[in-house]
């Protein structure tokens, strides 16, 4: 990974990471609906594996966070938009904080229940294999995920046809308040891939340049006509499940522990050892973020006369 | 020009002439390929469109939301899970993701995608033989259909995969190898219209697929007795055509719904609700529901006909309800 790969994965995980404390503390406030599953601890893994992708590659993404988004250009403005159910987003307060949906990006949305990716996934990457587009899509989840049973059917299958994806596990260690252990007879998602003929690489997903090589490493092999990669990053989820979930199952000392290890600041460590001005980014990133509350604030809410819009593509189905 | 065509046949016509004209369709599902499915439909289609016809794994869930997928990339898939009862492995896709990911990502997002699967029958126990359609119909984003004839079977399917959102076609194991008359040029038969089959003027009969036609049968037995009965084929129920079916009871004053699944929470519990709303006074009788009583199939098939509304059954009430 160059060095101007590594300050935009930086640059959009600074902004990820301020964004959701702006929708946080909004939250709190009462102003946005508290309904964001924040992403805080995974962005800079989210976003570095966008960055080893091509820009219009499919992606479903996970529940935790703005990376996702922010690494595809989704402005800050329409993210904030679609969280606060007004004008401006995408979703038309149908589908809040998990269904932004911006296909030009080669955003394609997510399910709310989550196992749906791994198959809608596969159909994407049927796809683009079938109109031979040189796409790889990617889908994001996490290690309770991993546990629906979507995931076999899936994997076996895009192992099966050699289908141009990449699935990525981010396995922060819980389903919100089940330990990996508790839940998943491996601890190492990856070592499910040997059952599906893939290869299943587990990476320190707090190391950017570890999960853009693995992740450019299982792109260039989807491309190639090889077929799908597990990919599996490590990762620490910093904050708790959900705004309101205060986390009897874990201890402060035990998170303080995860904050030590947070992969932005290590990110931020490396930039600036090798000259780079992080004040300069954090004070464009603040800005960048108050301006789209700002937009966000004067938009109206989404008109109670929609919501009975966007059921049926096709007319006649009114009653 | 029209020749006898047999319903499975009817669909194969419809599936090989869209995969003709359009690239992005593909035909799938379990058995589907060189075997040529359980029931038929697909024979001989590998031949001439090669993998574009292909078997799944049993994985049904990945047969509906691959379906998805595809749809989102501009694809125009045309799934089969094998019998409507495996609408429930699919569950997470059918009932959560393919009805509301168009609603869910505002509206944007156009899921052009069908879903075919027999329904009904006899002889293939609890988990092979189920009408799923009062399930289907009662979930927002998902159209339904239930071709009653070969004529149907066709211009229905070809809707189906020309529509923009996602399209359950139910095709019923006892008409498969039943013939009547199929144009050989392309024709849609629209989502959302009913059919009257018969015209009467004393009772209405909503009735379809395997249940129409015997209905079709007690309608003549009970005009030797000069009760005159008019049959309407719902053809799609959801939409349903609410307005046919009202228009025929206004004029009849009477209805009798026949289905081949569950009473409770049934197609006709829903048509029963709608009369009472569009055609309360207008109602001489109360409604009949002549359904299957609340049990599951069982598999012996002289059960399963000790269950299912039969001609007799048919004919027993309509002449209760008119005397």
């Amino acid at each position: 990974m160059d060095d101007a790969t590594r300050l935009e994965i930086f640059r959009q995980s600074l902004l990820s990471r301020r964004l959701e404390e702006r929708v946080m503390s909004l939250a709190k406030s009462g102003e946005v609906p508290a309904s964001l599953h924040m992403g805080a601890g995974q962005e800079v893994a989210q976003i570095a594996a966008l960055a080893a992708l091509r820009p219009h590659d499919p992606m479903l993404y996970g529940h935790r966070g703005v990376g996702y988004w922010i690494a595809r250009g989704v402005a800050p403005e329409v993210i904030l938009c679609d969280i606060a159910y007004k004008e401006g987003g995408t979703n038309q307060g149908k589908g809040g904080p998990m269904h932004l949906f911006d296909p030009a990006r080669g955003v394609f949305g997510e399910t709310g229940s989550l196992g749906g990716n791994f198959v809608i996934g596969v159909g994407l990457a049927f796809a683009e294999q079938y109109h031979r587009t040189g796409n790889v899509a990617v889908v994001f989840f996490g290690d309770g995920t991993a546990n629906r049973g979507q995931f076999h059917e899936a994997l076996n299958f895009a192992g099966l046809r050699k289908l141009p994806i990449v699935f990525f596990c981010e396995n922060n260690g819980w389903g919100l308040s089940t330990p990996t252990a508790a839940a998943s007879a491996v601890v190492d998602i990856a070592r499910r891939a040997a059952g599906y003929d893939m290869p299943g690489v587990t990476v320190d997903g707090r190391d950017a340049d570890a999960v853009y090589v693995a992740t450019r490493v299982a792109a260039d092999r989807a491309r190639a006509g090889d077929g799908a990669t597990l990919v599996e990053a490590k990762v620490d989820r910093l904050h708790a499940h959900y705004l309101g979930d205060r986390e009897p199952y874990r201890t402060a000392d035990e998170k303080t522990a995860l904050w030590v290890n947070d992969p932005l600041a290590r990110l931020a460590t490396q930039l600036e050892a090798a000259g780079t001005d992080i004040g300069v980014i954090e004070a464009e990133v603040a800005d960048r973020v108050e301006r789209a509350v700002a937009f966000m604030r004067a938009q109206p809410l989404i008109a109670t006369s929609t919501a009975r819009e966007g059921v049926y593509a096709d007319p006649g189905h009114a009653r | 020009m029209t020749r006898p065509l047999k319903y499975a046949h009817a669909i194969r016509e419809a599936l090989s002439s869209e995969l003709r004209r359009n690239d992005d369709v593909v035909v799938f599902g379990e058995d589907v390929g060189a075997f040529g499915g359980v029931w038929g439909v697909t024979r001989g289609m590998t031949k001439e469109f090669g993998d574009r016809v292909f078997d799944t794994p049993i994985s049904e869930d990945l047969i509906v939301g691959m379906a998805i997928g595809m749809a989102l990339r501009g694809m125009r898939p045309v799934a089969e899970l094998q019998y409507a009862d495996f609408v429930f492995c699919a569950g997470a896709e059918v009932f959560l993701n393919t009805a509301t990911y168009r609603y869910a990502h505002g509206g944007l997002p156009e899921m052009p995608m069908v879903v075919r699967m027999a329904c009904g029958g006899g002889g293939f126990g609890p988990e092979h033989s189920q009408s799923t359609e009062a399930y289907l119909m009662h979930t927002p984003g998902l159209r339904v259909c239930l071709p009653s004839t070969a004529h149907d079977a066709k211009g229905l399917t070809l809707a189906a995969i020309r529509s923009n959102d996602p399209v359950f076609v139910l095709e019923h194991k006892r008409l498969y190898g039943v013939a009547d008359d199929v144009p050989e040029g392309d024709y849609v038969v629209e989502l959302g219209r009913a059919r009257v089959r018969r015209t009467g003027t004393h009772v209405t009969i909503v009735a379809w697929q395997d249940m129409l036609r015997r209905a079709l049968v007690a309608a003549d037995q009970l005009s030797d007795d000069g009760i005159e009965v008019e049959i309407v084929d719902p053809v799609s129920v959801s939409p349903l055509d609410v307005d046919t079916i009202v228009a025929s009871v206004r004029k009849t004053g009477a209805c009798v719904v026949v289905e081949e699944a569950p009473r409770t929470g049934g197609v006709g519990a829903e048509i029963g609700a709608v009369l009472m709303e569009h055609a309360f006074g207008y109602l001489d009788r109360p409604l009949r529901r002549l359904a299957i009583p609340d049990t599951p199939v069982p598999t012996a098939e002289h059960l399963v006909d000790a269950l299912a509304p039969s001609t007799a059954d048919i004919v027993a009430t309509v002449r209760e309800l008119m005397r």
